[in-house]
């Protein structure tokens, strides 16, 4: 068996802890989960730019773990567990393409007679970006970019995913079968897009990702406060893709913005109830989060994109020792240079208020009331601003309004509790 | 004259029918012997539709066809025919009849029979639809009248090139008939196949390396609502 690392050569050295732990001191099993999850994407990735065909690539890769399963917890971890898993998966693959006789002139270049077969392990190519830019093209419809994005680079099984987003597995399991065949059948390439598409995709990208990293950590609908594992893998995701493009700034500003949000992640529930930013217990937010996140905002210059003024704003909070303490002025300032939407407006009003008093905050949220006329928080922002000022029962009426509208149980009773307190 | 046959059915089948046997091949063998038929592809399906909303060169991509309706164009033919009547009876012996029906729209005068190629082995085709809201539009009496429009639009075909094997201009929804079997009888209705706020009003046949060069061919267009459909292989 090997002494070597896992794969070292081949896990890239942003994983702390994962590179150095070696292979024989490991259960199998956890050895099989760690290159698993370092792996699985890269694995996919690859199969589907050597082939172009996702299902097929899909199928062979999971074969390639179920053959690791057999095998490594008697023959030992390959020393290069991705360059083994690639070479099963391909001859699974090539032995389906055989298979399919009437397929088989299509790809007929795939199917290397076996005295032509390199007896040299495949050279891995990176195209996990690829995959990604793929996965969130704007051709498929956004609740399909999820799935696929989870599906293919996290390794989610359906089932997983269909519960994340509380649908059935049957509906997920469709919803990516859809997917893959339109990516088949509309001709969406598999690349990273040229330079002229860079930007305008690459947003498209990040969206995506910020929006897993919303649904995960508020989620739009249910029960729970909280959906753990969903922010967890939208926070890999971004660390992935800042790997792969080192030199772009929002990348970098998207995932200080994931990490000083979640941050606040262990004093945000209290006994299954959301606590507001105001009243979490500080002491508990995760200094080594905030560190890496003020760490990334250091090393930028001062374009500012979306996604680094959100993080900007956010490490001012998590900076601050208490809501007295915080820097509400240059809060309010930072609002200013985000394109003006009617959320960041109804943000920028809170900053507002906390320096120049609620009347201040009411004024400026007073042109929001159509474009937010369904927005729960908007309700929510006015009866603090109405409480604030003494109107009570201004303040009540939109807080009912702001019960009604509040999409998870959880905010539901939160704002029940403001609503009693007024009372 | 030039019509366009849109067949609209409200469930695609799985897979193409074949164009070399059974009615659909009887069709267009009789139709070919007539010559009456200039081009013609099935589709795949909305589910498989990218819309581009293009303004002034700046295009919006959408991941879905550019209305929803019950019935969906399911395939084209591009026909000359002596009159309207002629083209509607072309349209009532299609077999698309015993399941769907055809939309007959006059194309605007003067365009030139296109030449009709093989498929380029690597290249997948696009039906571009031209949408826009036609609301009030009149009958085309001359393609080509509007001087900065020619203009704009020469552009725009120049830059695209081979790419674009052909299009033309559709005459407004108001000059459009849809052909139905009822109960064994064709029946002819006015009026566009479904009622839509934004209307067909042009077309293009596209042949790109992938979707993206057809979703910057379309952003290029600079106007309108643009559905891109993948032209069926099999």
């Amino acid at each position: 068996m090997s002494k070597g690392q896992v794969g070292a050569d081949l896990v890239s050295e942003a994983r702390p802890g994962r590179h150095d732990v070696m292979a024989d001191e490991l259960d199998p099993d956890d050895a099989i989960a760690g290159v698993f999850r370092a792996e699985w994407g890269r694995l996919v990735a690859g199969l589907i730019g050597w082939c172009g065909d996702w299902d097929l690539a899909e199928e062979c890769a999971q074969e390639a773990f179920a053959a690791a399963v057999r095998s490594w917890p008697s023959d030992g971890t390959p020393d290069r567990p991705l360059a083994w898993l690639t070479t099963v998966a391909r001859n699974r693959a090539r032995d389906r393409i055989r298979r399919r006789t009437t397929e088989a002139a299509k790809l007929a270049l795939l199917v290397a007679t076996p005295e032509e077969e390199p007896m040299v392990l495949p050279e891995i190519t990176d195209d996990r970006l690829r995959l990604i830019f793929t996965c969130c093209h704007p051709a498929l419809p956004m609740p399909a970019r999820i799935a696929l994005t989870l599906r293919t680079l996290c390794g989610l099984t359906s089932a997983e995913i269909a519960r994340a987003f509380l649908v059935t597995e049957p509906t997920m399991e469709k919803r990516l079968v859809r997917a893959r065949a339109k990516i088949r059948n509309a001709g969406i390439p598999y690349r990273v897009p040229p330079p002229e598409l860079l930007p305008e995709r690459l947003s498209g990208v990040l969206a995506v990702l910020y929006l897993l990293f919303n649904e995960g950590y508020a989620p739009s609908s249910g029960d729970s406060v909280v959906r753990v594992d969903v922010t967890l893998e939208s926070i890999r995701l971004t660390r992935m893709l800042r790997e792969l493009m080192p030199d772009e700034d929002e990348v970098v500003g998207l995932l200080a913005l994931m990490l000083l949000t979640d941050a606040r992640r262990p004093a945000r529930v209290r006994d299954g109830q959301v606590v507001l930013l105001g009243e979490q217990d500080r002491s508990r937010w995760s200094t080594a989060a905030i560190d890496e996140g003020a760490a990334l905002l250091s090393g930028l210059t001062d374009a500012v994109g979306p996604y680094q003024v959100q993080a900007r704003v956010a490490l001012i909070h998590d900076r601050a020792s208490s809501s007295e303490d915080t820097d509400w002025a240059a809060i309010a300032n930072l609002y200013r240079l985000l394109p003006s939407t009617p959320i960041t407006e109804l943000n920028r009003a809170v900053a507002v208020a906390m320096v120049d008093g609620p009347r201040a905050g009411l004024d400026l949220i007073e042109p929001l009331a159509a474009d937010l006329a369904a927005y729960y928080l908007y309700f929510a922002t006015r009866a603090d601003f109405e409480a604030r000022l003494g109107l009570a029962e201004a303040a009540g009426a939109d807080l009912d309004r702001a019960i009604e509208l509040a999409p998870t149980s959880p905010e539901r009773h939160l704002l029940q509790e403001r609503r009693a307190a007024l009372a | 004259m030039k019509f366009m046959l849109m067949h609209v059915l409200e469930e695609l089948p799985e897979r193409a029918s074949s164009p070399d046997q059974g009615p659909l091949g009887d069709w267009i063998t009789e139709m070919s012997a007539r010559g009456v038929i200039l081009d013609g592809a099935q589709l795949r399906g909305v589910e498989d539709a990218t819309s581009v909303r293009s303004t002034d060169g700046d295009g919006v991509v959408l991941d879905g066809p550019f209305a929803e309706t019950k019935e969906q164009i399911a395939g084209f033919d591009l026909i000359e025919a002596a009159d309207l009547a002629e083209a509607i009876s072309v349209a009532a012996a299609h077999p698309t009849l015993r399941t769907g029906a055809i939309e007959v729209r006059p194309l605007a005068p003067g365009m030139p029979t296109p030449a009709v190629t093989d498929p380029k082995p690597g290249k997948q085709r696009y039906l571009m639809f031209v949408c826009w809201d036609q609301t009030g539009d009149p009958e085309i009496a001359d393609a080509g009248e509007d001087e900065d429009e020619d203009e704009w639009i020469e552009r725009w075909i120049a830059e695209t090139g081979e790419r674009r094997l052909h299009g033309w201009q559709l005459q407004p929804p108001s000059l459009a008939h849809v052909v139905r079997n009822v109960n064994g009888e064709v029946v002819v209705t006015d009026g566009p196949f479904a009622e839509t706020k934004e209307q067909i009003g042009g077309y293009d046949l596209l042949e790109c390396a992938d979707l993206d060069e057809a979703i910057g061919i379309a952003t290029a267009h600079g106007d309108g609502l643009l559905e891109l459909r993948p032209v069926r292989t099999t």
